[in-house]
């Protein structure tokens, strides 16, 4: 097996109070966790701590992948550049080196307009963020994340509010990042999209994180149920 | 609601009216005659402008066609204009570069706090007196005003703009910087996109204030239209003197007008729209 791209140790996050204690789990390259929970247990805090936002209250992480540009990060707002254009905000993504020549600049563009066709946004290139819908925004925050071709993505609930059609475009691009390699945490609300794309879930529950694999958590569902 | 805003504004009242009261240590005598004495000095001494202001100069000799361009009054405010231009230009870059340091969402406090007391310091310093300096420093001159505009500018813009940073949306700062973006890309990238309108705003605004303060600051020598106010009031022909302050309210009045306009191209979400001529009188919020 590859090595672990992501690996947490006694780790304890939370603002002043913590809320989830003795996190210990590992991360390796191609999975899909997802994260479920009530809300306000912690899953927003816990992927704020990975991606460096917030200090762990205590125990330590160790973060294996490039400093510029190998976490993608979808917070719950999305964090688009809401009076830029469509364009602008994917090209964010692939801005993440430093251009020195005519070919890096080149890639960028051609990295922006593939992640633009990839999610159906390309028509809409020169609008500005703020005039698109909840989903197309969340196809835009998405296509940013692809764009980048990040080691790491961390996603808060970016599936949520999205229609049947919008889940798919976007769980489409998001497999081809983990076709490549790409490890993806998701916090979700919704159980049903976890068991459809996630490879693992964490499960928090009272201040515990509960690594389960699919199959596990399948069978502890269905176990459950029948009692 | 309606009792305790009259009381608060009633207390308001009252504390400024004890206040200046102390200040002339209640001699209100002082007021009497007052307005007789205004009328007096505006009837006898500058009622009628006078317009020769806006006619040729007698040396040097006009090359122009058109005789006004060659006067006193289109002379100095034009170069009023240049000066306030050059120096809301400059110094709303420089003003950027220091925001950018200021903002506390921006960098860590032991950058902002130090560049935040930079700007005050350049800020309290009104462009009056930073003219006076830069014409003891260089001499008399355009170049004097350009100066003393562009520290004042800096100062002043510097606050405006990153009190508009630190009020920004924090979730595309914070997706920016998980990613690894370099902090300069996220001021060019996303700070600045982010507050395009605002900045625009108050870059329009500075200018229309730099055109104000630049008649003030060429009484000191630091070029402009004040030069020529400050000639007029030394020889007592307050007629001309009175002229020319029409001259400054008339441009005053126009670039207002212009500044409404480049702001109505651009609405309150930052869409850029074609202006009605509504737009040239009144602000978009108040259509």
């Amino acid at each position: 097996m590859a090595d672990s791209i992501l690996s947490l140790k006694n780790l304890s996050v939370g603002y002043d109070e913590p809320l989830i204690t003795n996190i210990n789990v590992e991360v390796f390259p191609g999975e899909i966790i997802a994260i479920l929970g009530p809300s306000g247990i912690g899953k927003t805090t816990l992927i704020r701590t990975i991606s460096g936002l917030v200090r762990p209250l205590s125990g330590s992480f160790e973060l294996k992948v490039e400093k510029r540009g190998g976490l993608g990060y979808i917070p719950q707002r999305l964090g688009l550049v809401r009076h830029a254009t469509v364009a602008h905000n994917v090209s964010l993504g692939a801005r993440t080196r430093i251009e020195f020549s005519l070919n890096m600049w080149k890639e960028r563009s051609e990295r922006t307009m593939d992640a633009l066709r990839m999610l159906g946004i390309a028509e809409k290139s020169n609008e500005p963020v703020r005039r698109l819908s909840g989903g197309q925004q969340r196809r835009v925050a998405t296509a940013r994340t692809l764009a980048q071709k990040p080691q790491l993505m961390l996603a808060d609930e970016f599936l949520g509010e999205l229609d049947h059609s919008n889940v798919e475009i976007v769980f489409k691009a998001v497999q081809t990042l983990v076709e490549n390699g790409t490890a993806v945490i998701m916090v979700e609300h919704h159980e049903d999209n976890a068991q459809l794309f996630a490879t693992r879930i964490w499960n928090i529950k009272d201040d515990t994180l509960e690594d389960f694999s699919l199959e596990q958590w399948n069978n502890r569902s269905h176990g459950g149920e029948e009692e | 609601m309606k009792y305790r805003l009259f009381a608060i504004i009633f207390i308001l009242l009252f504390l400024a009216w004890n206040t200046l009261n102390g200040l002339i240590e209640g001699d209100w005598g002082r007021l009497e005659g007052g307005f007789e004495n205004l009328s007096v000095f505006f009837s006898e001494s500058m009622w009628p402008p006078n317009w020769s202001v806006l006619e040729a100069r007698s040396y040097p000799v006009c090359e122009s066609d058109i005789e006004f361009f060659c006067s006193v009054g289109y002379i100095g405010m034009m170069e009023t204009i240049k000066i306030a231009f050059v120096a809301t230009i400059l110094g709303f870059i420089g003003a950027l570069f220091f925001s950018s340091l200021a903002a506390r969402n921006l960098v860590p406090l032991y950058v902002a706090i130090p560049v935040r007391i930079l700007l005050s310091a350049t800020r309290s310093l009104p462009s009056l007196i930073w003219a006076i300096l830069f014409v003891i420093v260089i001499g008399f001159g355009p170049l004097s005003g350009v100066l003393a505009m562009t520290f004042y500018t800096v100062g002043y813009l510097g606050k405006l703009q990153y009190e508009t940073f630190e009020g920004m949306a924090n979730d595309s700062l914070e997706a920016s910087r998980a990613m690894g973006l370099s902090r300069s890309s996220i001021l060019l990238n996303v700070v600045i996109p982010e507050n395009s309108n605002h900045l625009l705003s108050q870059l329009m605004f500075m200018f229309e204030y730099n055109v104000r303060h630049g008649t003030v600051i060429g009484i000191v020598g630091a070029g402009g239209i004040g030069y020529y106010i400050s000639t007029y009031l030394k020889f007592l022909q307050y007629e001309k003197v009175f002229a020319l302050l029409i001259l400054i309210f008339v441009v005053v009045v126009i670039i207002d007008l212009l500044s409404m306009m480049v702001r109505s191209f651009v609405n309150d979400e930052g869409d850029v729209r074609r202006p009605t001529w509504l737009n040239f009188i009144l602000s978009p919020k108040d259509e």
